[in-house]
């Protein structure tokens, strides 16, 4: 499955709403429920879905949801 | 207050809107709506009193009346604001709920409260319609971005707006008059609905000009959210009703993107939350000086004590005066206020508002004398008092005697007046301005199939002013690993909420409870913080 599907999908989990649909540009502010609790549990859930682990500084360098796909990507390579 | 009530009409949504109209103040910016993506748009006085009573119409129309109950369920845009005063107008009860509860959150309100209608986004639909066949009071629900109604009872704003008529008589509306619903965490049992009433216009516009010292040519900005009393009594009625304009912005918290709306919208009066102040005191000093805050005139600070360095910060970063303000979900008005003009003493509550009886007293009613802690009460009868604790008449009463309300605060006054907060007298947690009872989280953990035990405390945080820690005991087949802790984190987010979410989830053996079953929340808190947990002899092993 491509990474932004999967990505979808924990999105759909996380923040419990199946109309999410996601593109590389989406971002918080296109998200009702994302707020900075919930980014944590999305941080949590991608981390386990994966199997990766994001340093601290690398979060809050990310623009959007491509940005972070981008970064599972590398991660994953890495493995 | 100038001439703002006539003929005994205290109607918030009338006051707010159609009085300012009246007044000549029809084309006055009331807000400068700010998009997520900073797009602006201003609505006066009169289009805000055009909007909100079309949707008095539409509310009217679908059969809400005086005392009904109707919610809006929204995250901060321009339809919470046209939806709570259109309430208003109608007489009906207004009630506001966070946009990050779930599904058990919204239950328990919108079932206690028998609410009639809710205005929401289709994002919120899931946790609704998992609800719905358990209220069967609400009869209808209002989508802000659908273009068609989707149902007989899921019905799209825009379409409903687009037949409502702009005319609209408010009823003549007596100060006693059911006004706004907050619901609020007790340590005990379910959220409790407190109820207010439209005499409050009364202090909140008086503290507005008071203590936040705000006038009807500044430019104000409280960024508290709706589904606070804050967001209402001071993002909505006292400036509104005084006709002051008022900056929102729909987006979250973001350094720059917040100083450069202070900055390029002029903002010159601004309340926010120490959590947000101690959030802002992690970018260095160089990052503020990037800024012009030449138009910003002070800071105001309301939901958790405010700390002295983040007074100090804002001394020396920004070059402004932070005051501090102290009140309650239920005095609907600020009480006790550090303000301009008067000293501050970084760290304290403040002193009283001008005409609010504030004591120190002992269990027993007694006064204390000054520099002794003790139960902070309130005088009855202050003009912005709640009318009561929805359907919980015996709450309400509990939280009165000998003609004192009990805040629950404990506190104690120091010689020249100034008062200080010592902490709650009850279990409830108060991380970043939200109060949230214990109770309900460990119920909501139970509810999660592998969770046999649950106790929850709050503990200091240097941001949040308290976090939530969960203490969790497991079903002897049940393991503790990181599948299961977001299970729960995502479990507690999206049944209760997000800040209701537990910072750290910590499994032990056993909860440790007295022997009437009690949890023992303050041996769990000792054991955390690596405390004496005192007397143990009533723990049941």
């Amino acid at each position: 499955m491509e990474i932004l599907a999967e990505l979808t999908e924990i999105f759909r989990e996380v923040f419990d709403d199946d109309s999410i649909e996601l593109t590389r540009q989406t971002t918080a502010n296109d998200i009702d429920a994302w707020d900075s609790l919930s980014h944590m549990n999305m941080v949590m859930a991608v981390e386990l879905r994966f199997k990766v682990r994001f340093a601290l500084g690398e979060l809050p360098a990310l623009r959007n949801v491509g940005d972070l796909a981008d970064l599972v990507a590398k991660k994953l390579a890495r493995k | 207050m100038e001439n703002l009530i006539v003929d005994n009409q205290y109607n918030i949504g009338f006051l707010c809107t159609g009085r300012q109209c009246q007044l000549g103040r029809g084309d006055r910016v009331a807000m400068r709506w700010l998009s997520p993506s900073l797009e602006r748009r201003d609505y006066s006085f009169a289009e805000l009193d055009r909007l909100t009573s079309r949707f008095a119409n539409v509310l009217q129309g679908l059969g809400v009346s005086a005392q009904d109950v109707f919610f809006t369920y929204l995250p901060k845009m321009p339809e919470q604001f046209v939806a709570f005063l259109g309430a208003l107008k109608v007489q009906a009860i207004a009630g506001t709920l966070f946009s990050n509860f779930g599904d058990d959150a919204l239950l328990d309100r919108l079932g206690d409260s028998c609410a009639k209608g809710i205005i929401t986004k289709k994002s919120s639909l899931k946790k609704l319609a998992r609800i719905r066949d358990r209220l069967p009071h609400l009869r209808f629900i209002i989508l802000v971005d659908v273009e068609e109604h989707l149902s007989a009872d899921t019905l799209s704003y825009s379409r409903l707006m687009a037949e409502g008529s702009e005319l609209f008589t408010v009823p003549a509306t007596p100060p006693e008059t059911p006004s706004v619903l907050h619901y609020t965490s007790g340590s005990t049992g379910k959220p409790k609905g407190v109820l207010h009433a439209h005499r409050s216009v009364a202090l909140q516009s008086l503290t507005t000009q008071n203590v936040l010292g705000v006038t009807r040519d500044d430019i104000f900005w409280c960024t508290a959210d709706q589904g606070w009393v804050t967001g209402t009594s001071y993002g909505i009625i006292g400036p509104w009703c005084l006709g002051i304009t008022q900056v929102h912005f729909g987006g979250g918290y973001d350094p720059g993107t917040w100083f450069g709306i202070l900055q390029e919208q002029g903002v010159t009066v601004w309340y926010t939350a120490p959590t947000a102040l101690r959030m802002l005191m992690r970018e260095t000093d160089d990052f503020y000086a990037g800024f012009d805050l030449g138009r910003l005139r002070h800071i105001c600070s309301v939901g958790e004590p405010l700390n002295p360095e983040a007074i100090q910060w804002a001394r020396r970063a920004l070059g402004k005066e932070v005051y501090d303000t102290w009140f309650q979900t239920e005095t609907g008005a600020i009480m006790i206020a550090n303000r301009p003009g008067l000293e501050v003493r970084p760290g304290s509550m403040g002193v009283p508002v001008s005409g609010i009886g504030v004591a120190i007293l002992a269990e027993d009613g007694s006064p204390l004398p000054d520099g002794a802690a003790g139960n902070l009460c309130l005088r009855e009868g202050w003009p912005s008092m709640f009318s009561t604790y929805l359907n919980n008449n015996a709450a309400y009463a509990s939280r009165f005697r000998n003609g004192f309300y009990y805040t629950g605060d404990t506190a104690y006054r120091d010689p020249d007046g100034y008062y200080w907060f010592c902490g709650r007298n009850d279990d409830i947690i108060n991380t970043s301005g939200h109060l949230i009872s214990p109770f309900e989280i460990e119920s909501s953990l139970l509810e999660v199939a592998e969770v046999a035990e649950a106790g929850v405390i709050g503990v200091p945080d240097e941001l949040a002013y308290e976090k939530i820690v969960a203490f969790v005991s497991l079903h002897r087949q049940a393991s503790y690993d990181p599948q299961l802790e977001l299970k729960i984190r995502l479990y507690v987010s999206n049944r209760l909420s997000t800040v209701a979410t537990p910072a750290e989830i910590i499994c032990i053996d056993a909860i440790p409870k007295n022997k009437s079953g009690k949890i023992m929340r303050r041996v769990l808190k000792a054991r955390y913080l690596g405390l004496d947990a005192g007397d143990l002899s009533t723990v049941e092993e």
